[in-house]
């Protein structure tokens, strides 16, 4: 009988390489479509839920989670079929392993979706449990014709406090996985340079024209044109603070903003967890170029907030509170007023209004009111026209004009040729559903929702179709479909634009740390 | 005892040969340590035993998850890499004893490469312990801001960066050296008698300097994380043990944790005043060397147990929000969800927590009480401080601030009697007796705990029909009297006279009405600064 001779390193080497085969083959799951399976009545519980979604054709691959406990390996099987010859005209097949995580190859994905423009892609799960492959039952994608753009920037924050430390204004690339950072503050803390930064806010869908606001050290408002940034001061002894909410004007070289007065505070017991009220604010007209600042409307009787031109540019949508429906002004000298409100705060409601402008001679008409939402118990926050001016999609809630943190908040539309006002149904959730913007095409919106656990926000997209409905809402999607679950930070302010930003975030940094900023010329209308 | 035959002693003749030759009687052979060894062990002891706890929370107010994308808000830092693997390396202090081995092995090898690598002769070895010995009273300096406010990847971060460069300047030395590397686990053998014990002197000395540095200037730093283990594992008796036992140290998160353990108990109207309570001010900065007054060790554990939910979430969440996560902040907000039956959002931090080395045990406890309220409700903290939640919402700031005592001095409805006896403890504290009497109602015909029952006697002159209204108040009524004729000699200095009557008076409610807390009633402390509040 020959002797076994064991010699330690050759046969090292053979096992090194099964080990690696096996690692690999463990890492990597083959796709093979199971034959043998029992189809069960239940469809997938998936995370995110891409359950019978519109999307744009140019969207990164919907990664998704299967959950199911009992299954070891998961397959995932997307076709659509021509409709005329009921031939198939694309098909995607993946796998997942334990963790369920299904990682869809992009190059695939976006030739599915290149192939099935217009029509429906059937989405079957198969999942390996111990007693054998299951199919769920299967579940659809609809790929619209029009494509969403590209980009969408956002501020990344924690949600829920008062004091802040670290937080960035990024930019992702829809059609893939590229985020850019547009500025980001300290990651260190550092007293004398700590700052906010909030309100990113773009003209005509397009980065060419942009601005935020810094607030706290190094305050100021930030205005990029033509590729350069310039820190501007929009204060007056008759403002009442600084510029805040902003929308650019479509055709002029010029902002409309609100300035107000807003406190936050901390609930007890309550669902909500934080209320932020204003306990004044008035709208202003800036003009970028001459670096001036008027008035658009100063009371003391109302609070107006929210702008938004509409996109020929000669109507201003905004928001407004009637003080004195809310407390007896008169009475409350100005110190209480803010105590008062907050006494108050579920009483405060906002209606929708209107000013005509003449761009022209940059005068204003009458206030008009478009939906006295107060008179049902409601209140309207962040109008936003959409690109054909047809309708304006706006917030509802039961009051206030913080929605982001009211469950009650859903967006509405007001059909302004139909003059109707309904409630994009197929689009919200019974959590909040709130801070909204349109795509230059007008057929995708993105907005903030709470809808996943009530206290992070995540960016979701809508199709808006052409009769002014809204499909149902998907999530922003992540190429480890696991990451908002774990990130410890809310998306805020969503904002699309055709184009990526181009300023780098070093010109940023220097354009904050550099200067005072230059005090805008207040003028009188 | 390592036998290296490479190992030429550079020493001269040992002294033990002359004493052979002097001495007739069998000579005493000579006893050489092996310091190294026992330095380590020294450390270990010291980690483990007198600065565990300190770990501890070191590590529970740390966080580390293998994933870079998750840890990236450190990795994107300057030395982020080293700050990474600094707070892995402190997740081990989860068990105080194996981080406790893991800090004094990195000292000790460090203390071997330095003496390597500087070639020191045995006549200078003890040179080698001194940075070890300078880092470990650097540690004992910092106290509290080991962890407060500041990178807990450098606590044991710099002693592997440190031992990282010995370790490269040790092989370069080995390159270009014969110079053997002695064994770590050794008798040396070219060591005298006088050198070894000279080392050993210069470990015991220099340790024994960093405890007598912490004990005399830094008394309360075991003793508050000591309380906050406490909190951690639910041990109210051992919290109010270690307050009691520490009487003397009057620092207020000392005794917001005290009260916490009490408040757990059901002994809020007994033994509050156990504790001296004039509020000392601890050394600690927040980021940026800014002025902190460390509030925030206690305040968001404050509000939880005081049945304010929302708020401990508010505070926890301000936290993570200035240090980054941590692990015990998550799991404070953990608990805040399960009590608001927010189940995706407890569900959202335990998935976070899993990735956290040795988490496993609080995520099964906690993770089998997502959508069973029954189970929330029947875990005995949880049911403590569900029946001391709010009965109607308000706003935070229309309290003072903390806001578990603002909300408690404002206290109309109760959910229980328990949350009564909070509030009324709270009026005691703050000695406002109006607001003390008008929330008596509750306990009439009762025998007051007796805290509150000695706050009734010092307003029974005042309003005789008190003493109808409860039983048990005569026999208390006499100690009273005494009390306040033995104080008259001292009523012209109370502050002066506070702290050497405390020992007498331990215990005794109108001894802290008349002698406790001046400092605070006298001089507010400054509020941290709220200029970069935002709205969010």
């Amino acid at each position: 009988m020959k002797k076994l001779s064991i010699h330690p390193f050759r046969n090292a080497v053979p096992v090194i390489g099964m080990l690696i085969s096996v690692l690999f083959a463990s890492c990597k799951n083959e796709a093979t479509l199971p034959v043998d399976f029992t189809e069960i009545p239940e469809k997938a519980e998936i995370f995110p839920d891409y359950q019978g979604i519109t999307i744009p054709a140019n969207i990164a691959p919907l990664n998704f989670m299967v959950k199911d406990s009992s299954a070891t390996e998961y397959v995932v099987h997307f076709q659509c079929k021509n409709p005329s010859s009921g031939q198939s005209a694309g098909e995607l097949l993946t796998a997942g392993g334990k963790d369920g995580k299904i990682m869809i190859d992009s190059l695939q994905w976006r030739q599915l979706l290149t192939a099935c423009i217009g029509q429906q892609i059937i989405t079957n799960v198969y999942a390996h449990r111990p007693t054998g492959w299951v199919k769920y039952q299967s579940h659809n994608l609809y790929v619209a014709r029009e494509p969403i753009d590209t980009y969408l920037s956002y501020r990344l924050i924690e949600p829920g406090y008062e004091l802040y430390r670290q937080l960035g204004l990024y930019q992702r690339n829809l059609t893939n996985w590229d985020v850019h950072t547009i500025y980001e503050n300290n990651r260190t803390y550092e007293e004398k340079n700590n700052h906010c930064i909030n309100c990113h806010n773009y003209k005509n869908y397009s980065t060419e024209n942009m601005l935020f606001h810094v607030r706290a050290n190094h305050g100021g408002t930030i205005m990029i044109q033509n590729g350069k940034a310039q820190k501007v001061q929009i204060k007056d002894s008759t403002i009442i603070t600084a510029g805040v909410y902003p929308s650019w004007h479509p055709t002029q070289d010029l902002v409309a903003f609100s300035t107000n007065k807003t406190g936050q505070t901390f609930h007890l017991y309550h669902p909500e967890k934080i209320e932020v009220m204003d306990e004044a604010s008035d709208l202003l007209l800036y003009n970028p170029g001459k670096n001036e600042v008027s008035h658009i409307l100063r009371t003391r009787n109302n609070m107006e907030t929210f702008p938004n031109w509409s996109p020929d540019g000669k109507t201003l949508y905004y928001c407004n509170c009637e003080l004195d429906k809310v407390l007896d002004l008169e009475a409350t000298p100005d110190s209480m007023i803010a105590r008062e409100i907050a006494l108050r705060y579920n009483l405060t409601r906002y209606s929708l209004m209107k000013i005509d402008f003449d761009p022209q001679t940059q005068s204003f008409g009458e206030p008009q009111m478009v939906v006295d939402a107060p008179a049902r118990n409601k209140s309207i926050t962040l109008p936003r026209v959409s690109p054909d001016g047809r309708y304006v999609l706006y917030t509802e809630g039961d009051y206030g004009q913080f929605h982001i943190w009211h469950k009650s908040s859903d967006l509405w539309v007001k059909d302004l040729q139909a003059d109707t006002c309904y409630a994009l149904k197929q689009a919200n959730s019974r959590d909040v559903d709130s801070y909204h913007s349109w795509s230059s095409n007008g057929r995708w919106i993105v907005f903030s929702s709470r809808r996943d656990d009530g206290n992070y926000t995540r960016p979701y997209i809508a199709y808006f179709d052409k009769k002014g409905k809204a499909r149902k809402a998907f999530m922003l999607p992540h190429e480890d479909p696991e990451y908002s679950l774990l990130l410890l930070r809310s998306y805020n302010v969503p904002e699309l634009t055709t184009d990526a930003v181009s300023i780098p975030a070093k010109d940023l940094r220097d354009c904050i740390y550099g200067s005072e900023g230059e005090k805008a010329k207040y003028v009188k209308k | 005892m390592s036998k290296n035959p490479h190992y030429k002693s550079t020493a001269k003749k040992p002294p033990v040969q002359k004493a052979v030759r002097t001495n007739e009687k069998k000579p005493r052979k000579p006893l050489i340590l092996p310091i190294l060894p026992l330095f380590f062990l020294m450390v270990w002891a010291w980690a483990t035993v007198y600065y565990g706890d300190v770990f501890r929370i070191a590590r529970e107010n740390s966080f580390w998850v293998a994933s870079t994308e998750q840890m990236k808000f450190i990795l994107d830092q300057s030395y982020g890499m080293l700050w990474y693997v600094g707070r892995l390396a402190l997740q081990l202090f989860r068990y105080p004893i194996i981080g406790g081995m893991c800090f004094a092995g990195l000292l000790a090898l460090c203390s071997w490469l330095l003496g390597y690598s500087m070639r020191l002769t045995p006549r200078w070895r003890w040179i080698q312990y001194i940075p070890a010995l300078l880092y470990v009273g650097y540690i004992s300096k910092e106290g509290l801001n080991i962890f407060f406010e500041v990178e807990t990847g450098r606590i044991l971060g710099i002693p592997l960066l440190a031992l990282g460069i010995l370790l490269i300047w040790a092989v370069i030395i080995k390159s270009f050296s014969k110079k053997e590397v002695p064994a770590i686990v050794r008798i040396p053998k070219d060591e005298t008698p006088m050198q070894n014990r000279l080392q050993l002197c210069v470990c015991i000395l220099g340790l024994a300097g960093c405890i007598t540095f912490t004990q005399q200037c830094r008394p309360y730093v075991p003793v508050i994380t000591k309380m906050m283990v406490g909190q951690i594992n639910q041990d109210w008796e051992g919290i109010q043990k270690t307050a009691r036992a520490n009487a003397d140290l009057s620092y207020r998160a000392i005794a917001a944790y005290y009260a916490m353990a009490l408040v757990q108990t059901d002994q809020v109207g007994d033994r509050v005043y156990d504790i001296r309570m004039d509020y000392d001010t601890l050394h600690i900065v927040g980021w940026d060397n800014t002025y902190n007054n460390g509030n925030s060790l206690y305040i968001p554990e404050g509000n939880y147990y005081a049945g304010l939910v929302e708020t401990c979430y508010h505070y926890t969440f301000e936290k993570m929000v200035m240090n980054g996560p941590s692990s015990h902040g998550l799991e404070m907000l953990v608990k805040c969800a399960l009590m608001r039956n927010e189940w995706a959002l407890a569900e959202k931090y335990i998935r976070i927590l899993r990735q956290v080395p040795f988490e496993g045990d609080f995520c099964d406890k906690y993770g089998a009480m997502i959508r069973n309220p029954k189970l929330v409700n029947a875990d005995p903290e949880m049911a403590n401080i569900r029946q001391l939640e709010p009965l109607h919402d308000s706003f935070e700031n229309l309290y003072q601030q903390p806001t578990f005592m603002g909300y408690n001095l404002r206290l109309f409805e109760a959910r229980s009697i328990n949350a009564w006896k909070n509030s009324l403890a709270v009026c005691l504290y703050t000695k406002l007796m109006p607001d003390f009497l008008q929330r008596l109602q509750p306990l009439a015909g009762s025998i007051p705990p007796e805290n509150f029952a000695d706050g009734i006697l010092l307003m029974t002159n005042k309003y005789p029909e008190l003493n109808k209204m409860f039983n048990g108040l005569d026999f208390r009524a006499t100690r009273m009297s005494g009390f306040m004729q033995e104080i008259q000699p001292f009523m012209k200095d109370r502050p002066g006279f506070a702290k050497e009557l405390f020992p007498k008076y331990k215990g005794y409610y109108p001894y802290y009405y008349f002698f406790g807390n001046l400092k605070a009633t006298k001089k507010p402390e400054p509020q941290k600064q709220t200029s970069n509040s935002g709205v969010n």
